[in-house]
């Protein structure tokens, strides 16, 4: 139970707050690459795409499947060198497989019901999300549950910023406990080799084992005490070219959005589909095209997601809960508004790592649901969209 | 009194009679037939409760239109609630619970019905600030909220679950409870409360300027279709001794939604047979242990194949031949799937075999879509099953011919 403010921050250390707050950042950028693909569609059809989150999910096995064609597959004796154009292979595929993924998607389970009322889409929507899925159990490989080989991914290196440096007397004092532990090791193994077995020891043998545990665990909380002095943030340098990737296809996607023709379409059919189909624009064309653009930033996301963060684990319910929190990071955003998307994104996945940081990582998934009613009732129309009247 | 109203009364105790004679012969029925063992009696004990929550949840989706999709959360906490209540009273086999197991049983489907009701005015309220797809998401995402909590509940057992004791198990019970849940939204139908949950489905604004109490109305959904699952979840508490996270998965919710959806939004008998139907080719489903792949590949082909076809002639083809258009596909692909899925059995990587269970969500998304693309109002629409709508069906098919014919 949570009697105070100080309980709620029991589970917290304040020096590991910028820590998780990079890491929050990174997650929001995945968020906000899965949310744009929510909220364009939004934006065009007025639909929620329930399978985004499937197509997602196709895309970690695309990337998947070409790692394994390039020769990484599961207990190779010599993969080959990880390559940078091994990864760029990977994100296109994926991207183009996503990308057809949405197209057939839209044209034959969308597309015949646009005059529908909307909750048909909604059920047909749900019901393709459920196919994938489960369809997906039977030809995919999901037992033991396939990750991308970490040697695929040549960045694996940390890259260490440090915000605040340690307390030098506490560092030295920590530095200063490694020959006394190596000693007492020394004496210990010594004393081993005449010992019967390791586990039935003479008084001696005690001695120096007790000895050895003691100075091992002053030496701990002299080294907690010395981390927890120093504030510094590491990061595998890929997850830094994956935020670098993000922030690319976010700055591509506004220059598409914004300066192209096909942008400017896509605005006009999100604003009115009626009336821009009458100004002679090809409303079935900028449809797909959304899907296109949608579906392979999704492919992108979980392209990143399958090799930058190491041990991810694919399976056919990969995209379940990154979909669900995208879609509420758009709505947190403002549903069919592109920078709100990425604002969410961030907004969320900051938020998720927060509640972790506080201690309450079983209630991580709840979070977004909790978000998403409570901008829905005090905040409909999200942080930068504006809400709409219905009109009689 | 006179003698209408002692005539109306006697007719109303005589449905009840009929009612729960019914509900005993459905017991004698699971009892008595040799070929059923224990895990036959369980089918007609799960079918009375699956009808009981398509029933109730079509009250809300259905007849009052607010499209709710956490219907398995209010089954969810009734089941709970039984089971604090069940181990607040059990006592080594000496409880209230063991001495008087029926009328514990039903003062546990009244309990477990009031604090599901309760969650489902929590869950309704939002209705009242939203509609259509962001009302079904928020309400999935309250039926979400509350699984996740009661995982984490060290007093409800946890991830881990939580034994109900004793096992009190009547089927009779279950029937009986479809029976009123079914009784109850057609009486409801019937007269002028009825009319205006139906008004409010469809159009609030118009509803609203008529006088009538949009706001309550919603409420009032909500309330008694998640009682009517509480109640259910009772019974699901006491008939299966131990529940825990995995009773309740999140597929149940989009289970139950099918039903409703399948049977026609707004059709009790609709949804009653949907639920029936929905729950039982699954379960027998459990009994086929492979299925070659051939079949399942040509299946979901010719299914494509078929709605392609079908739906174009719904949208073009208005000739002679139309209704055997529109029938005839589904038998040639039937055929299709039968004859070629043996012809290929063994035929190189078809010829390895699917776990039959594996297959059935597979089918309730294919339905889901066919049903969408096809036909999306339901199978009933808004319709009850009935002799007379049987016969108008009938008759509007063989005039349409006739007139294109002359």
């Amino acid at each position: 139970m949570i009697h105070s403010f100080t309980d709620l921050l029991a589970g917290a250390s304040l020096t590991t707050l910028p820590q998780q707050l990079a890491s929050g950042i990174l997650l929001g950028a995945i968020y906000a690459l899965i949310a744009l693909g929510y909220t364009m569609v939004y934006g065009v059809l007025k639909l929620i795409n329930f399978a985004h989150g499937e197509v997602y999910m196709l895309g970690a096995y695309t990337a998947l499947f070409v790692t394994w064609a390039l020769g990484f597959t599961p207990n190779a004796p010599n993969p080959p060198e990880a390559r940078v154009w091994m990864l760029l292979i990977m994100l296109l595929a994926s991207m183009t497989v996503c990308a057809i993924v949405g197209i057939l998607i839209e044209r034959f389970a969308y597309r015949p019901l646009r005059n529908q009322p909307r909750i048909a889409s909604l059920i047909t929507a749900i019901g393709l999300s459920l196919l994938l899925q489960y369809g997906g159990q039977l030809v995919l490989p999901v037992s033991p549950p396939p990750s991308i080989d970490s040697k695929v991914n040549p960045f694996s290196d940390n890259v260490k910023f440090v915000l605040k440096q340690g307390d030098s007397a506490l560092l030295t004092q920590a530095a200063g406990f490694q020959p006394k532990v190596d000693q007492a090791q020394a004496a210990f193994d010594a004393q081993l080799k005449s010992e019967k077995s390791q586990f039935d020891l003479s008084p001696r043998g005690e001695e120096l084992k007790k000895a050895l545990e003691d100075v091992k665990r002053e030496q701990k909380v002299v080294t907690d005490s010395a981390n927890a002095s120093k504030v510094e943030i590491t990061l595998p340098k890929g997850q830094l070219i994956m935020l670098g990737m993000v922030v690319a296809l976010m700055a591509a996607l506004t220059y598409l959005v914004m300066f192209t023709k096909r942008g400017r379409a896509m605005r006009a059919v999100s604003l009115d589909f009626n009336a821009s189909s009458l100004m002679g624009i090809n409303v079935d064309s900028i449809v797909t095209f959304t899907f296109i653009v949608g579906s392979s930033l999704a492919g992108a996301g979980a392209m990143m997601t399958a090799t930058f963060l190491p041990g991810t684990q694919i399976n056919t319910y990969f995209g379940v809960l990154p979909g669900t929190k995208a879609f509420v990071a758009a709505v947190l955003g403002g549903i069919g508004n592109i920078p709100g998307a990425v604002l969410g994104g961030m907004l969320m996945g900051i938020a998720e790592v927060i509640v972790i940081w506080l201690g309450y990582d079983a209630y991580k998934d709840a979070l977004a649901f909790v978000v998403l009613i409570a901008v829905l009732i005090f905040r409909p129309g999200g942080l930068l969209g504006s809400a709409k009247v219905e009109k009689v | 009194m006179d003698s209408v109203a002692l005539r109306r009364l006697g007719f109303r105790l005589l449905w009840i009679a009929l009612g729960v004679a019914f509900a005993f012969l459905v017991q004698w029925v699971a009892l008595s037939s040799g070929q059923f063992n224990s895990n036959g009696q369980r089918l007609f004990f799960l079918a009375g409760l699956y009808v009981t929550l398509a029933v109730s949840l079509n009250l809300i989706n259905g007849i009052t239109g607010q499209f709710s999709m956490g219907h398995a959360a209010f089954y969810q906490v009734g089941a709970y609630t039984t089971g604090v209540l069940a181990a607040k009273f059990y006592s080594d086999g000496a409880g209230l619970a063991s001495k008087y197991p029926l009328p514990w049983l039903i003062g546990m489907m009244f309990a477990g019905g009031l604090v599901a009701a309760l969650a489902g005015f929590i869950v309704g309220l939002p209705s009242l600030r939203l509609k259509g797809d962001y009302l079904a998401i928020v309400t999935l995402g309250f039926g979400e909220i509350i699984r996740i909590i009661v995982q984490n509940q060290k007093s409800l057992g946890g991830s881990y679950g939580m034994d109900v004791k004793p096992k009190i198990d009547f089927i009779w019970l279950s029937t009986l409870l479809a029976i009123a849940t079914i009784a109850i939204s057609r009486n409801l139908l019937k007269n002028v409360h009825g009319l205006a949950f139906l008004a409010v489905r469809e159009d609030e604004v118009a509803s609203s300027a008529m006088g009538v109490r949009v706001t309550r109305i919603k409420i009032a959904a909500f309330l008694l279709g998640s009682a009517l699952a509480g109640a259910a979840g009772a019974l699901l508490a006491h008939h299966e001794t131990f529940i825990s996270k995995d009773t309740f998965p999140m597929d149940l919710s989009f289970i139950i939604v099918t039903m409703v959806v399948l049977g026609g939004t707004g059709s009790i008998t609709g949804s009653t047979l949907a639920a029936i139907t929905l729950y039982l080719i699954p379960e027998r489903m459990r009994d086929l242990k492979d299925v070659p792949v051939s079949y399942a590949a040509l299946g979901v082909i010719m299914l494509i194949v078929t709605v392609a076809f079908v739906r174009r002639t719904m949208e073009k083809d208005f000739s002679k031949l139309r209704t055997v258009k529109l029938v005839a596909p589904w038998f040639v692909s039937i055929v299709v799937v039968a004859v070629g899925g043996a012809a290929l059995k063994n035929v190189g990587p078809l010829s390895k075999v699917i776990d039959g269970q594996q297959l059935r969500f597979v089918i309730f998304a294919l339905t889901l879509i066919t049903l969408m693309l096809l036909r999306p109002q339901g199978i009933f629409a808004h319709h009850e099953f009935s002799l007379q709508w049987l016969k108008k069906v009938l008759a509007r098919f063989t005039k349409r011919s006739g007139e294109v014919a002359s």
